[in-house]
């Protein structure tokens, strides 16, 4: 399977060269998911993080209404996981699921130290991953908190341009934490603000 | 009488495997599916939905809100009734025989269903979509409608008494169509009865097919050309023969290349990728408007 987004990756962000992607290309592995299968249920240890080849992935919990609660979205070279199942070897409280036919890259321990015995750059990447991830999640925390839907929404948006376009409505609703009501809300009004009548 | 060098079939394409646009429209895509846009500049999408019985139902089925920006599309209502709206205020309906010609360019939203009163009793469906890309100076301008009704469409007999030519977009034979375009293009309905055989010429390097719309028929003397196949033609010469194997309805393109780069993205066919980007900011941030889905 060709996987010019896995392939980039590695060479952009992690700093292997062409001839070293070949090298770990026999470590990697790949899973085709079907639209609505799932790669993660509740009451098992996450293995893996999911590098998104191609296809949209989201990670949420239920609550304990059975309401669906959105904690992230990973498209094309998003890479999400419960990573505290799989640090701490312990059953998850999340779903991953497919909501597009997906092509994911397997990613764990094991493969981030094949691609580090070939070029050690790649551990020192994968970590500032971690960091990133960290910094990103502080940023979300702090806008459920505070910040309005409008904000909320706006920053979204700026991450993940397309996703209102491959996405329903209330799952975008579910992520930034307000009812599809509101979200709808928010677009008439920027409509109204920004539309320019021809 | 002025001779044309003949122009070679290219490819024929049978209708692949449909697929559903939302949950109204059953479609073969022919482009970019038979040919790249590149290829087939300035057309850069075709659907088709091949004649397809739905249910009546209370719920029209359709597409719900969706953008468009940086070209056209046109639709072709050969059987049923669609229903549109947009973000701008425009919409109406189209029914058999009518051309939709929508001028997305700087940008609409809009949905299309089956009529409500159509939806009711339900029954046969069959209907074309096609984009077509504009000129890089036109992409930003202001969106339009162009609702043509099957009355204003310019029909001409064939010689021979070989049936009937509407012309949509163009002209055949000095005979100027309804629909104005930003690029030069022809299209037309050709309605061939059994037996019949016309040509039809277009400048050599047009890019050129046909859509099988109804009917089988002979192209160029040797090649068939099944009901709901589509014929790509080389740029090698200007006409081409179609006989009739018995009564059929032909849609015709002929157009003008752009020979612009193209940067397309879901809804959004710019030029560059910075400008794919810029749509879908514009989007997310309502400069499309608003529409209730």
């Amino acid at each position: 399977m060709s996987l010019p987004n896995f392939t980039n990756f590695l060479i952009e962000k992690g700093g292997l060269t062409a001839e070293e992607v070949l090298q770990v290309t026999p470590f990697m592995r790949t899973e085709t998911v079907a639209n609505n299968a799932f790669l993660l249920k509740a009451g098992e240890v996450c293995s893996h993080s999911f590098f998104v080849e191609s296809g949209v992935l989201r990670l949420y919990a239920l609550n304990e209404e059975g309401k669906e609660n959105i904690l992230q979205f990973a498209t094309e070279n998003g890479i999400v996981s419960d990573r505290g199942s799989v640090f701490f070897q312990e059953p998850s409280t999340y779903y991953i699921d497919a909501i597009e036919p997906t092509v994911v890259v397997l990613f764990d321990e094991a493969f981030v130290n094949e691609v580090a015995k070939v070029n050690s750059s790649f551990r020192v990447h994968n970590e500032k991953l971690l960091q990133n991830h960290i910094r990103h999640l502080y940023k979300r925390v702090s806008l459920l908190i505070g910040a309005s839907a409008k904000v909320r929404y706006l920053e979204f948006v700026q991450r993940h341009p397309d996703l209102m376009l491959r996405v329903p409505q209330w799952m975008i609703a579910s992520y930034l934490g307000i009812t599809p009501e509101s979200l709808s809300r928010v677009r008439k009004a920027l409509a109204a603000e920004n539309f320019k009548s021809n | 009488m002025k001779t044309y060098k003949e122009r070679q079939i290219e490819k024929v394409t049978a209708p692949g495997t449909p697929h559903f646009v939302g949950d109204g429209f059953r479609v073969h895509n022919f482009i970019p599916g038979s040919s790249s846009m590149q290829r087939m500049d300035p057309f850069i999408m075709l659907d088709y939905n091949s004649k397809y019985n739905f249910p009546a139902t209370d719920k029209p089925k359709g597409v719900g809100v969706h953008p468009h920006r940086g070209f056209e599309t046109v639709t072709i209502a050969y059987k049923g009734c669609v229903e549109h709206g947009d973000s701008a205020g425009g919409g109406g309906i189209i029914g058999e025989g009518d051309v939709q010609w929508m001028t997305a360019a700087s940008g609409v939203l809009h949905k299309e269903f089956h009529e409500t009163e159509w939806s009711k009793t339900g029954g046969e469906f069959q209907m074309v979509q096609l984009w077509v890309n504009l000129p890089a100076k036109d992409k930003m301008s202001a969106p339009k409608y162009q609702a043509i009704a099957n009355a204003e469409i310019t029909k001409v007999a064939l010689p021979n008494a070989a049936g009937e030519l509407e012309v949509i977009a163009g002209a055949y034979e000095g005979e100027q169509g309804p629909a104005s375009t930003f690029s030069p293009i022809h299209m037309y309905n050709v309605k061939l009865k059994t037996g019949a055989k016309t040509q039809l010429s277009f400048p050599a390097h047009y890019t050129t097919a046909i859509l099988m719309v109804e009917g089988d028929a002979v192209i160029n003397g040797d090649t068939k050309a099944e009901e709901d196949h589509f014929v790509m033609f080389g740029n090698d010469g200007e006409s081409f023969t179609v006989e009739a194997e018995n009564n059929a309805v032909i849609l015709v393109l002929s157009g003008e290349p752009l020979k612009e780069p193209i940067a397309a993205h879901g809804p959004f066919v710019m030029n560059t990728k910075e400008e794919l980007i810029d749509a879908f900011q514009d989007f997310n941030t309502g400069k499309f408007g608003y529409l209730e889905d």
